[in-house]
Order: structure tokens, then C-alpha cells, then sequence
């Protein structure tokens, strides 16, 4: 009779298939995953602590700079705490500029995320197809703010530039392309060869889980829960903003609801554009002493900031709870638990969109 | 079966053929407010030290005695994070980089700033460094020395009475300088920024 060898398989933090520095510490029988554990703290950077004392202008910047790829919502949260705190209002016309940036960044996260799954399970060619679409959403993110990544583009009371006519045309043409292109690669993924029916039915996170976990974002979306913080924010409101939610829970799930919300975020955009007013974009107003919670949504979940200054603005205490730790907490006790196989722990990991420098704020 | 008609299909459209044999990449357009580290627009520097204060790097930017004598604001390249904002907050247009200026002139958007001076006065021993140390203290009362007993009240702050009084703090230009020579950091200097836009 063949025996099976439980073994503990370590995945990371330096691994060939897995980029990020994390390890995933896993139980396995044979190659079927019994459970798994997720190590984190390699690359600590203790930003709150930085944060602490410091004027709101640094801040701003400090907290653009804790995760590379969503930089747009860190800015924003951190600014409407801010606002509320010193009861500062914007004009309408900066309030959906603030809209048409943030969902640039959402568009350009999903897509990455997406490039990184199809990556892991070794579809490259949809990878860089996906890769080279997030290009047109970065540049228009440039076109507009001036910079790729951080480009501290939310200020309090407004924002630090308008849209050009010439801007927004090629803004709307970029939307098309893009729109354009992921119907084409959306239908790849769906009805390709073995790209989606290695992501069906693996790494099952369900209803009950995410209950316990407290998983959040399009990791919870595709499990069956309707919560999305934007639905609180009085912009998307005007918007008529409505969350999307799936019910596979799996992979495939998790992979298609960024393709929906990629759409959902053109629509919006879209819809920006049309509402937007002629007006000022900056408002002014002093940042003054108070202390407030305020939730957004970024790409990968709700995104928390408590915030408390003095009454020079600057920043006395500072808690930033991101998305990210929740959903790793979701994979690594629940997804990656009962994963058939190694090559798709990597893969299962992946979905949950998990970003280390999030997690090591 | 389905699905490689699907990929067949994905790779018989004439697009991909065209992408394939005749690459090329769109040539790059720069942003209206493209933002590079900032220059000198040769504008006279008045001295008011707005794009330090606003200077979110620490160690990026500083004012500086020219040759001739002139001031003139100096970019520390290894430190500033290329944000633009010293460019925004520049009251005489002394800085450019890209187009972030025109931009501002176009839109009428600027910062306006002001300094509020506090002192701890459980952790300040009184050496008066900061009262001696400050530029316009100095230019104000040149007489003022080591203790920083003044006997002008147009200072900025002195020590009276064994204690450090902050007498007009509106003429603080935020420069720092007071900060820096603290040996104990009972004195800091606070920002007070709002972005504001005119109406036409
Ligand atoms: S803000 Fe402008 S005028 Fe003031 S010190 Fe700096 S460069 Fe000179
Ligand atoms: S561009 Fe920003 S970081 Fe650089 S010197 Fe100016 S204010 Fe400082
Ligand atoms: S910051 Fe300090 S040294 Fe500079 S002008 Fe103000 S009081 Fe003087």
C-alpha cells in the first residue's frame, strides 16, 4: 500500500513562483493543503509611528506612500478624515474629480491584481494583455494628476488640478479602449482554454467564512456579501452607486468580480463626466483640532483611518487599519485550507489580491 | 472545442497581425503639470521661506545666501520627492518645474500660509538659542546676545522675567531655524496651510 507523508511546506518569503515577502507555512498530505498559516513582518515599515507629530501636509504624503498600487485612496481617506475633523467643505466639482481619480486607481489595481493570478497560473499571454491595459489607466492617472503613483492629488478643501477639455476627451477615449479590450480578454479568461477551469472550485471561501473572518472587498463580494464602504460615500450616492456581488466562491469568482467592477468603474467615470459642474476646485479652509473615523473603499476592501490632530494640523494620533490583513486572514484559514493541490496555493493566494506593503504599514 | 475556436480567433484578428510585425510604441505625451525636481525661473527671491515651510521632505529645500549676496532657494535633489508643492506655494514665482505654474496662473490656485510658535514650557531650560538663532529676531535687534534678554518688544520672542515670551508671533516667516537650535526641542513651529482658488 502507498503511504502518504504529511509534510510542511514552506512557500516564501523568497520563492520562485510566490514574488511577495510573506510565507505561506503549509500542512500537507501528499499534495492535498490540510491547513496553512500566513507569516508576515519581513519588511516592517511602522509608518503610523513616522506619522505621529508631524504637520498634515507630511502626512499626506506618508500615507500616499504606504501602498504602491491603491495610492489614490490612502490620499483621499486621509484628506476627508482631515476635512471632517476641521469641518471643511469641497466644491462639487473637486468632489467628482476626487470620484474620477479614485476609480482610475481601482481600474488600474483590479487589473494588476488580475495580470498577477493569470501570471501565477501561467497564462502570460493574458497576463501581459492585461499588463499593457493597466498601462492606458496609468497614463491617463498621470495625464490628470501629474504623477503615476504618488501623485498627491487630493488636497484639504479640494483638489490641486482641474481637468482640461483636452484631458477629459482623451480620458473618454481611454475609457473606450479599454472597455474595448476587456470585453475581448474577459471572454478569454471565461472561455479559454484551461485558464478558468483551473480557478473553478478552488480556494472555496464561503458565506459563513468570510462572517468569521471578516474578509472584505471583492474577497467578500464574491462570496455572496453585498458591502461595499462606497455606498456610504455622499459622492457615489449622487452616482447612484450600487455594489456588485457574485456567489462562486472560488477563484474564478473572486478573478471575474474585478472584471465587473473594472467595468462598473468606467460606467462611472463616465457618468462623472456628465454630472460634473463648471466651478472652483479648491475651497480652502484651515485643518484644525478634532478627532474623527472615516471608511472608505479601496480596491481591496474598507479601508479605516482614525485620525487625531491638534489644532495647528498636526497629526497627534494616527490608526490605519488596511484592507489586506483581513483577506490574508480569510486565505490562509480558510481558502488554502483543503487546496488540492501546491501549484494552487500560490494561485489561491493570489485571488485574495493580497498586498504585502499594506499589511506592513 | 469551443475554446480553441475562441483562441484561434483571438489570434487571426488582423489587429493582433498588425501589433505583431509592425510594433510601436505611442509616443509619449507629457502631462500638462509634468513634474520634474524644481528650478529657477529667475524671479527675485523675497525671502519669505513659504516653500520650505510647505516642503513635505525633510531636507529638500533650502534658502540660501547666493554669491551676490541675493536669496535663493536651494533643491537637495537626493531628498525632495518631486511633489511640486514649494512651486505651488511660492508666493513670487521664484520656482517652476514642468508646468505646474502655468497651470496655477491659469487656475488662479494657490496655498496661503501661516506660522503659530509653541513652547513647552515644562521641558525649556530658558538658554535663549532659539530668541538668538532666529533671522528676524537678529535683524530686528542686532544687539540681541547669549542670553537673548532683549529690550526691544518688536522681536519675534525673547526671554523676559526668566521665561521665554512669544511676543509676535505674525512675524514668524517659519523658517526653522529656532527649531533646529533647541537643544531640547521645547519650541516647535507649526504650519498652518489652506489651498485656495479666485474666482473669475
Ligand atoms: S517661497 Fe519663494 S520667495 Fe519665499 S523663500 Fe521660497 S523661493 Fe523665496
Ligand atoms: S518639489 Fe516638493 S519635495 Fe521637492 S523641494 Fe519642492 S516641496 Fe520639497
Ligand atoms: S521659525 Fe523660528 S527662527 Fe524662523 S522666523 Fe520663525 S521664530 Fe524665527
Amino acid at each position: 500500500m502507498k503511504k502518504t507523508v504529511d509534510v510542511s511546506l514552506p512557500i516564501g518569503p523568497v520563492h520562485p513562483c510566490f514574488k511577495e515577502p510573506a510565507r505561506i507555512k503549509c500542512s500537507t498530505a501528499g499534495e492535498h493543503v490540510l491547513s496553512a498559516e500566513i507569516e508576515l513582518g519581513y519588511v516592517k515599515k511602522g509608518i503610523e509611528r513616522i506619522m505621529r507629530g508631524r504637520p498634515w501636509q507630511e502626512v499626506m504624503f506618508l500615507a500616499e506612500r504606504i501602498c504602491g498600487i491603491c495610492s489614490v485612496i490612502h490620499n483621499m481617506v486621509f484628506i476627508e478624515s482631515v476635512e471632517r475633523i476641521s469641518d471643511i467643505k469641497v466644491p462639487k466639482r473637486a468632489a467628482y474629480l476626487r470620484v474620477i481619480v479614485n476609480e482610475l486607481d481601482r481600474i488600474q489595481s483590479h487589473l494588476l491584481a488580475n495580470y498577477s493570478y493569470c501570471y501565477t497560473i501561467e497564462h502570460e499571454t493574458l497576463a501581459m494583455y492585461l499588463l499593457n491595459l493597466r498601462e492606458t489607466a496609468m497614463d491617463q492617472i498621470e495625464l490628470i494628476t501629474g504623477a503615476r503613483v504618488t501623485c498627491a492629488y487630493i488636497i484639504p478643501g479640494g483638489v490641486r488640478f482641474d481637468l482640461s477639455k483636452e484631458s477629459e476627451k482623451s480620458l473618454l477615449g481611454a475609457l473606450e479602449k479599454i472597455e474595448k479590450d476587456l470585453i475581448r480578454y474577459n471572454r478569454m479568461f471565461e472561455s479559454g482554454p484551461l485558464i478558468s477551469l483551473r480557478s473553478r472550485d478552488v480556494g472555496i471561501l464561503s458565506k459563513e467564512d468570510v462572517k468569521e473572518s471578516h474578509a472584505v472587498g471583492p474577497t467578500a463580494r464574491a462570496s455572496g456579501i453585498n458591502i461595499d464602504q462606497r455606498t456610504n460615500h455622499p459622492t457615489y450616492q449622487d452616482l447612484g452607486f450600487k455594489p456588485i456581488v457574485r456567489d462562486s466562491c472560488d477563484n474564478y469568482g473572486r478573478i471575474m468580480i474585478r472584471f465587473d467592477e473594472v467595468f462598473q468603474s468606467i460606467e462611472l467615470i463616465r457618468k462623472c463626466l456628465e454630472k460634473m459642474p463648471d466651478g472652483l476646485i479648491r475651497g480652502g479652509g484651515e485643518v484644525g483640532a478634532g478627532e474623527t473615523t472615516w471608511i472608505g473603499e479601496a480596491p481591496r476592501g474598507e479601508l479605516t483611518y482614525r485620525v487625531r490632530t491638534d489644532e495647528y494640523g498636526r497629526i497627534i494620533d494616527i490608526a490605519i487599519q488596511t484592507p489586506s490583513i483581513m483577506n490574508i486572514e480569510a486565505c490562509g484559514h480558510y481558502m488554502l485550507k483543503g487546496v488540492d493541490s501546491a501549484a494552487d496555493v500560490t494561485a489561491t493566494f493570489i485571488s485574495s489580491d493580497p498586498c504585502i506593503a499594506c499589511n506592513e504599514r | 472545442m469551443f475554446s480553441i475556436f475562441c483562441y484561434l480567433r483571438e489570434f487571426l484578428r488582423p489587429e493582433w497581425w498588425k501589433k505583431f510585425l509592425f510594433v510601436k510604441t505611442a509616443p509619449l505625451v507629457t502631462p500638462p503639470h509634468y513634474r520634474d525636481f524644481p528650478v529657477l525661473t529667475g524671479n527675485e527671491c523675497s525671502h519669505e521661506l513659504r516653500c520650505m515651510m510647505i516642503c513635505p521632505a525633510p531636507g529638500a529645500i533650502e534658502v540660501l545666501k547666493n554669491a551676490e549676496g541675493k536669496w535663493e532657494p536651494v533643491i537637495y535633489k537626493g531628498h525632495c520627492i518631486r511633489c511640486g508643492l514649494c512651486v505651488e506655494a511660492c508666493p513670487d514665482n521664484v520656482l517652476t518645474s514642468g508646468d505646474i505654474l502655468s497651470v496655477n496662473e491659469k487656475e488662479k490656485t494657490y496655498f496661503l500660509a501661516s506660522y503659530h510658535l509653541n513652547v513647552d514650557d515644562s521641558i525649556c531650560m530658558r538658554c535663549g538659542n532659539c530668541s538668538v538663532a532666529c533671522p528676524v529676531n537678529k535683524e530686528v535687534d542686532p544687539q540681541l546676545a547669549y542670553t537673548a534678554t532683549s529690550s526691544s518688544n518688536e522681536v519675534i520672542m525673547r526671554i523676559k522675567n526668566s521665561k521665554l515670551t512669544i511676543i509676535h508671533p505674525e512675524k514668524c516667516t517659519g523658517c526653522k531655524t529656532c527649531e533646529e537650535a533647541c537643544p531640547n526641542h521645547a519650541i516647535t513651529v507649526a504650519r498652518v496651510l489652506e489651498g485656495f482658488q479666485d474666482e473669475d
